[in-house]
């Protein structure tokens, strides 16, 4: 019946004027869980690199000199295996990667990082400045999970290779004394640095491309 | 017997199992256990224990789980809840475990009477762990890089049980260490939590009966953050009046996050809150300018910040700081007044200028000094008189006529606006209208009507009106378009004149007064009656009756008559005056017998009798002192009578220094006849007792005797100037030293019931200045007597008078005898209410000169005995 026809109608309206609500929020989820875990690791990084400002300062007193020299600017040493992940990439090179491609190197960097970092925080003399140490470490450990949070919200693949951190100290054979070993921290501290530099550009850059109303939109659909 | 075999083989068989090596389950080993073993029950269930008897004990005690008996603490299980389930296995069973408590025993009845414990279990009743709900956590900044995160959960009912709570936390691949909390189940914090990565944060509750989790929290810990608050805040004023600037750290940095900010003040004193918009503060920073502001005024100002995009909580406030605004000119004239005297003559004018202090919003600052200039506005070459003026207040002498004063307050900034108030001849303008009154609670409106010309300003003036005091006005000038005003301060059931004053631009509008009262009563009378008191008025009052009388048609007030009560109520000064002269009267009656009762003590003080040297009698007695056969060698030694003036004899019992070489010189030459007496002078008399003219003082102060007598004291000396005929001149010295003294005043206060020593003194005086017919003593004065007229007519110069209390050195009694050995020549000895007084003359007696003790040693004296002689 006509009538019959019309409730039907009017019920499903209702129905999908009641879904209505839920249906953008389940669409956006996905970019806006990206758009979150961006801007989060931007943060993040920027965190870590003030972090490092102040770290760094205290750990190469903590070596002494010539290493807490503002001017101390060393040759890098050529090892057959490079201890730490250099970013002495060119920049034209690296801004023409992939977005992938670059959050995998960043991915792969800090997790590589991160295991020297471990083993510098065992090696600390002062209670104050292992905490810090321990902090920072915690931090970037942080960052990295959030770097492959980012890569999967993109829905791009975890990099193979170390994306857990090893248990123990990369196979790197030790520094062969006293010195060498403080001037691989001093090299460590500078990567860190150098890498979370290029990173907070990275996360800028990426932040970018997506668009604020969204970011807007995440704010609303969590409540704010 | 069967059973007592039975328990013995029991006891043999426990023996056995303690002994023996294989007994697995510890030293004893019982007849059956109770399973299951120590049970934690939820509370509500339904629980069953069974009891298993070991087949050992069925042989040798012949028991049975029909025997068993099961118990809560010493409660018996009623039987229904049993079941025999075998032979030895019996089972109780709980529908409700609330009604279990511990121990639950397993018994058995041997010989149907005899109660025997199996075994026994703990049984725990309680509550699995609720789901811990309202999970929420915060992250307080404790240092510039150190954050805790606390978070807090409501841990649900009580589980009697001891139930641990832990709080995990995680990161999507990263687990970190649990936080359990200390002494607390509801809250834990984590010391170190990292920001910009988000966390799962849940609760787990564990007891033996279950385990429970709380729903996650996902957040990032730098979203809950609760900053320090911003430090070292300082405020600086600007070059605007108006404005200061605040100064602030931050605690954290941008990059870790920016903040935003809410800036409150108030005025000092003030206690309510101004707030800095908050859309003005809304960015980070590290300073800002309070605008707004009243000239130099001290303000207050704290400051919080929270996290720029309002994620997290508001900081606490910071600390309070405190900045005063520069100074501005004042903002207006202080309002102005006068009143004018015409009581010396009507022609010319006392005119006392009054002002007001500017209120401190008004005045921007302190007011240095006022200028005040008077304009003779009815004859125009009169010049214009400045004056500058601290006070508030000015008296002018001025002729009648037309006057204009103008008045600036001024500060360091500059001046403020003038006041102007012009005084006119005669206050011929239109007054107010309608004046009336109507008071509200503790504040008195006054109210009038506008004079149809335009008024710039209204003065009002009001004063208590009292008999006892001029009226004190107050005043107050309100703009012309208000129409009535409260006045505060107003005593209730007080009468006050208010005028009101209209000021015109070209003068001033006569004044209206109106009597009003802020509270008045009102009392209906009977028509009847044509009296009716008054009452709870307050005293020194004045007080306004209005009679009116009313009809049903109307009423009509008859005239007002005042009168002032007084200061003091019938009977009142009755009641005051009766009874502080019948205290008065009553004091000075106890005073009177108070004086009565001590009247001896009253006259000793202030009328003591004073020997009057004109009745001295010495010229009977003094020359028979001396021993005759004294006489002689007297002579031989002092030929010319130059002994006659010794005048002072100072004693010390040991030390001879203290005699002058003056006086010592007759003494030593006199030591040789003296010294027999010495026995007897030494320590005789009464400590108090003076001597007479007549006595003299003892003269065994030699210096060779000093060292034997280490006890020895002086009580007095009384040095005689006279010598034979003279009269003498008496010098008392009363010594310091006090044993024998108190010995002999608490004997003399024996003896004489109580009485002071001062009569005693008397009497002695009397009785030696030969008054024979006092009462006391007289035996001890007949005796005087008679060695006074053994010794008349003897001549010695030097006489030494030692009074000394009764002393009860043993010497005393050998020296005595030693006196009566010797021969004693001249002896005066008296006698007085105990006290003895020995003068005596000095006397040859070289065979004891050596062995003679000191002369000042106390000695035993009975009291009103004498010295045997």
């Amino acid at each position: 019946s006509p009538t019959g026809d019309s409730w039907g109608i009017f019920t499903f309206l209702c129905a999908a004027l009641c879904n209505l609500p839920a249906l953008p929020a389940l669409n956006c989820s996905e970019e806006l869980g990206a758009g979150q875990s961006i801007q989060q690791t931007y943060d993040l990084t920027r965190y870590l690199e003030h972090q490092l400002r102040t770290l760094a300062g205290t750990y190469l007193n903590y070596l002494g000199p010539p290493f807490n020299e503002p001017d101390f600017n060393p040759p890098r040493l050529v090892r057959a295996e490079p201890r730490v992940p250099s970013a002495t990439v060119d920049l034209d090179l690296w801004r023409g990667l992939t977005d992938n491609a670059r959050l995998a190197a960043n991915y792969r960097a800090y997790s590589r990082l991160l295991c020297y970092l471990r083993v510098l925080d065992g090696q600390v003399g002062t209670a104050e400045l292992r905490h810090r140490l321990a902090h920072f470490c915690a931090s970037l450990q942080g960052l990295v999970l959030s770097i492959g949070g980012v890569m999967s919200s993109l829905g791009y693949p975890l990099p193979a290779g170390p994306a857990a951190p090893p248990a123990g100290p990369p196979g790197a054979p030790a520094a062969p004394n006293d010195f060498l070993k403080k001037m691989d921290d001093f090299w460590l501290l500078k990567e860190l640095q150098t890498w979370l530099w290029r990173s907070a550009k990275d996360f800028n850059r990426l932040k970018k491309k997506v668009p604020p109303a969204v970011v807007t939109l995440r704010l609303e659909a969590r409540g704010f | 017997m069967f059973s007592r075999w039975n328990w013995v083989a029991c006891a043999f068989y426990l023996v056995l199992s303690i002994c023996s090596p294989d007994a697995s389950s510890g030293l004893v080993q019982s007849c059956g256990h109770i399973i299951p073993e120590s049970p934690v029950l939820a509370l509500g269930s339904n629980f069953t224990a069974l009891c298993i008897l070991n087949e050992s004990c069925l042989d040798f005690g012949n028991i049975y789980a029909s025997q068993i008996i099961w118990k809560i603490k010493n409660r018996l299980v009623p039987k229904e809840q049993y079941r025999e389930i075998n032979r030895t296995v019996s089972s109780v069973t709980f529908n409700d475990t609330s009604s279990l408590a511990t121990p639950l025993t397993c018994n058995i009845l041997a010989d149907g009477q005899i109660e025997q414990n199996i075994y026994g279990i703990t049984v725990t009743v309680g509550l699995a762990p609720e789901k811990p709900k309202n999970l929420s956590c915060i992250v307080h900044q404790e240092s510039r890089f150190t954050y805790a995160m606390t978070c807090t959960w409501n841990p649900g009912r009580h589980t009697f049980l001891d139930t641990q709570f832990r709080l995990r936390y995680r990161w999507p691949e990263q687990i970190f260490p649990d936080c359990i909390p200390k002494d607390v189940n509801n809250s834990c914090t984590i010391d170190d939590s990292q920001f910009f990565v988000n966390t799962e944060i849940w609760v787990e509750a564990t007891n033996a009966l279950g385990k429970a989790v709380s729903d996650p929290l996902v957040v990032d810990p730098i979203d809950i953050v609760k900053p320090l608050p911003p430090q070292n805040v300082s405020v600086t004023s600007g070059l605007l009046p108006t404005v200061l600037q605040l100064v602030w750290e931050n605690w954290i940095s941008d990059a870790v996050m920016t903040l935003k900010f809410n800036i409150r003040y108030r005025i000092v004193g003030d206690t309510n809150w101004m707030e800095v918009p908050p859309e003005d503060t809304a960015s980070p920073r590290t300073s800002f300018s309070i605008q707004g502001l009243r000239p130099y005024t001290e303000y207050v100002f704290s400051i919080r910040c929270m996290k720029e995009d309002g994620v997290g909580y508001w900081s606490d406030w910071s600390e309070e700081k405190t900045g005063i605004t520069i100074e501005d000119q004042p903002s207006k004239g202080p309002p102005i007044w006068r009143i004018i005297d015409t009581s010396q003559s009507p022609a010319c004018w006392t005119v006392h200028l009054i002002w007001k202090a500017l209120k401190p919003y008004e005045a921007n600052g302190v007011i240095l000094q006022y200028e005040l200039t008077v304009r003779d506005k009815s004859s125009l070459s009169s010049p214009v008189k400045k004056y500058n003026v601290t006070s508030t207040n000015y008296t002018l002498q001025l002729r009648e006529g037309t006057y204009e004063v103008t008045l600036i307050a001024r500060n360091s900034v500059g001046p403020s606006p003038p006041s102007v108030l012009l005084i006119p001849a005669s206050n011929s303008k239109a007054p107010v209208k309608n004046l009336r009154t109507l008071p509200k609670h503790d504040k008195l409106w006054v109210g009038w009507t506008a004079p149809n010309n335009y008024v710039l300003k209204y003065v009002i003036e009001w004063c208590l009106m009292s008999s006892s005091s001029d009226c004190i006005i107050e005043w107050q000038i309100v703009l012309g378009d208000v129409q009535g005003i409260d006045l505060k301060g107003i005593k209730p059931f007080k009468c006050y004149l208010i005028t009101v004053y209209p000021l015109y631009a070209d003068g001033q509008g006569s004044g209206q007064s109106v009597k009003a009262y802020l509270k008045q009563d009102l009392v209906t009378v009977d028509p009847s009656k044509t009296e009716y008191t008054l009452s709870s008025l307050t005293s020194d009052t004045l007080y306004t009756v209005r009679m009116m009388a009313s009809t049903d048609n109307g009423s009509r007030t008859g005239p007002d008559f005042t009168f002032t009560t007084q200061k003091f109520g019938k009977g009142e000064i009755e009641a005051i005056v009766v009874p502080v002269c019948l205290a008065f009267l009553l004091i000075v009656l106890l005073g009177v017998l108070f004086c009565f009762n001590k009247r001896d003590l009253i006259k000793k003080h202030i009328w003591p009798i004073v020997p009057d040297p004109s009745k001295s009698n010495i010229a009977q007695w003094s020359p028979q002192v001396p021993a005759k056969h004294n006489i002689s060698s007297k002579d031989q030694m002092y030929p010319e009578g130059s002994f006659t003036d010794v005048s002072v004899v100072e004693i010390e019992a040991d030390d001879k220094k203290s005699f002058s070489e003056q006086d010592l010189k007759p003494f030593d030459l006199l030591k040789k006849e003296k010294s027999t007496s010495e026995g007897h002078s030494s320590g005789i008399g009464g400590s108090s007792c003076m001597s007479s003219p007549r006595q003299s003082v003892s003269d065994s102060d030699e210096g060779e005797t000093t060292q034997n007598t280490s006890s020895t004291v002086q009580y007095s000396t009384v040095v005689l100037n006279g010598y034979r005929d003279q009269t003498p001149v008496q010098v008392f010295s009363r010594s310091e030293s006090t044993q024998p003294l108190l010995d002999s005043e608490e004997r003399s206060e024996d003896h004489a019931g109580g009485a002071d020593s001062t009569p005693q003194r008397q009497q002695y005086f009397r009785q030696n200045g030969g008054q024979d017919e006092t009462n006391t003593d007289r035996p001890c004065f007949e005796r005087t007597k008679q060695i006074t007229h053994a010794n008349e007519g003897d001549l010695v110069g030097f006489v030494q008078l030692q009074i000394s209390g009764q002393s009860s050195q043993p010497l005393g009694l050998g020296m005595e005898k030693n006196t009566q050995e010797a021969a004693v020549s001249n002896v005066l000895q008296t006698c007085t209410e105990g006290q003895t007084v020995r003068a005596e003359t000095v006397e040859e007696n070289p065979l004891s000169v050596d062995e003679m003790p000191k002369s000042y040693l106390p000695q035993t004296v009975r009291q009103g005995g004498y010295m045997p002689q």
